[in-house]
């Protein structure tokens, strides 16, 4: 494939994020992109595109925001609640500059703890509208739910085992505890620990789950020429993709264990001269842990159904073939929606993950956000 | 002194109508292309086998395997804290490959539901004259 204008994140910044920031999510949205304007060492009037993904309930709009940092116009703006988490900001912004409809694009994932995934839930007599009045009054409400459905197909499927599961939860806990200023976890985890935390819903357990906090992320992507005048070294995009399956419902996809990550994975892999075997540290999203496995096959670091033993392997961890979810993922570091994965693996590819810098530097990452109806994925370069 | 709690009820429109019906004569309907005979569920305004705008719905043979299943141990909704653990389940119906419903498995120890089991629909009473089509182990 020919390669269009490449496409280089320049910045990366964090809100203030906690269990209860008490910020609306204008203030988090605001303090994440001043922190990503920082670290890229440019003005608000550098910025001529803003992308935005949300929670339809919790939307902060694109040209709200530029209002807000003072941004004069906006060559691209886009605001998205459908999809695959934040990497759908990240897809539109790499569109905009690689199509040259923009030069430099802020992208935003903003997220408050309540009420996230799964919304306003009915109560009293209302009755439920839509294609939801079939699966609420089978106690279906969150995510949490589809969690366990799919975890227990590649159970009956290949074997695998909550402790499987378990081993996923244990390595990226030890990454955790390394990164003390983000994480809100600081002890190693066992498979006892892991074992004995309660289900949600069996064989879903509470440390499946990434930990709801009040964030807000912010990447902003600059043309290569822009790039390499910034201040960072920066990171650049190989190949990216997004896939969906056929089903729109998580719960009624075709195949639970070959859901969108594969459609996403094999379209990545179509579109670069990259193999697997090059990819040096990932950052695989972790809304739940089967997810991050979920990928680890679809990425093809493993083969189908052997996650469990991959990661058992030790291959996910600080020594392993693929360091995986190096932050502590957002078990850990919270809920970032997608966000951190990017964020980690830039800090990394680019040399400024500090006490957390891997021990052998990495060239090549692979992020990835989402499963089920949607994901999407993309392959970063540190040149 | 407890408060009634009311379940998640359903809200019929046009499209959802003929399932909800169906039920309640102890039937399980599902939405049917006139044009092609494809299924489909949930229901849509349009065929996605051949974009056919011509559906109704038609009785299914109620029989089915579970595709998969899960034991939520959490209520998320107050109707359901009396009624844990339940089976909340995937089952995929004979009447077409890859025809699904999210459904509950009933009359049966939570534990020992397995992927692939052969399961027949039973209805339950919901509330407000609405019945539930749920799923329970088939006769041997
Ligand atoms: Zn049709």
């Amino acid at each position: 494939m020919a390669k269009k204008n490449r496409v280089a994140i320049v910045g990366v910044g964090y809100s203030d994020v906690s269990r209860g920031t008490g910020y609306t999510l204008d203030k988090l949205t605001a303090q994440s992109s001043v922190a990503a304007m920082d670290d890229a060492g440019i003005k608000p009037t550098d910025i001529d595109g803003v992308v935005v993904h949300s929670f339809p309930h919790q939307f902060v709009s694109s040209t709200h925001t530029a209002a807000m940092l003072g941004i004069p116009d906006l060559a691209f703006y886009s605001g998205n609640v459908d999809g695959a988490a934040y990497s759908v900001a990240a897809m539109h912004a790499i569109a905009a500059i690689a199509s040259g409809s923009a030069e430099t694009v802020l992208t935003l994932r903003t997220v408050h703890k309540d009420g996230a995934a799964g919304g306003g839930r009915p109560s009293g007599n209302q009755g439920i509208p839509g294609n939801q009045q079939f699966s609420m009054p089978y106690g279906s409400f969150t995510g949490s739910h589809w969690a366990g459905l799919y975890m227990q197909r590649h159970m009956a499927m290949y074997g695998s085992t909550e402790e499987d599961f378990g081993a996923f939860a244990i390595a990226q806990r030890k990454f955790a505890v390394a990164n003390p200023t983000e994480s809100f976890f600081h002890e190693e985890l066992t498979m006892d620990d892991y074992l004995n935390s309660r289900y949600i819903a069996k064989p879903l357990h509470l440390f499946d789950c990434d930990y709801p906090v009040d964030s807000s992320s912010a990447l902003i992507f600059t043309t290569e020429e822009r790039a390499r005048d910034m201040k960072q070294k920066p990171v650049f995009f190989d190949s990216w993709a997004n896939g969906t399956t056929k089903e729109a419902d998580f719960s009624l996809v075709g195949d639970m264990t070959h859901s969108s990550p594969w459609m996403a994975s094999k379209r990545m892999w179509s579109r670069t001269d990259l193999k697997p075997s090059d990819v040096d540290t990932a950052g695989l999203y972790d809304g739940f842990s089967f997810i991050a496995m979920q990928w680890l096959e679809a990425l093809g670091f493993c083969g189908e159904g052997e996650s469990g033993s991959f990661v058992r392997s030790g291959a996910t961890s600080a020594t392993g073939s693929l360091p995986t979810n190096t932050d502590g993922g957002a078990c850990n570091v919270g809920r970032r929606h997608g966000a951190n994965f990017f964020i980690e693996v830039t800090r990394q590819l680019r040399g400024t993950a500090g006490d957390r810098a891997l021990p052998k530097k990495p060239e090549v990452g692979v992020v990835s956000n989402a499963v089920g109806g949607f994901a999407a994925c993309a392959l970063l370069t540190a040149e | 002194m407890t408060t009634e709690v009311s379940p998640p009820l359903p809200l019929p429109n046009e499209l959802t109508a003929p399932f909800w019906e169906g039920a309640s004569k102890g039937q399980l309907v599902i939405q049917h292309c006139n044009s092609c005979g494809h299924f489909q569920h949930a229901p849509e305004p349009i065929c996605s086998a051949c974009l056919s705008f011509d559906l109704g719905s038609a009785p299914v043979s109620g029989k089915g395997t579970v595709y998969t299943f899960c034991i939520p141990t959490q209520a998320f909704h107050p109707w359901f804290e009396d009624k844990l653990p339940f089976v909340l389940a995937v089952v995929e119906l004979d009447d077409q490959p890859g025809l699904k419903m999210i459904t509950n498995i009933v009359n049966v120890n939570p534990d020992d539901v397995k992927v692939g089991d052969r399961v027949e629909v039973t209805f339950q009473p919901l509330g407000e004259g609405f019945m539930l089509p749920v799923f329970h182990p088939a006769a041997q």
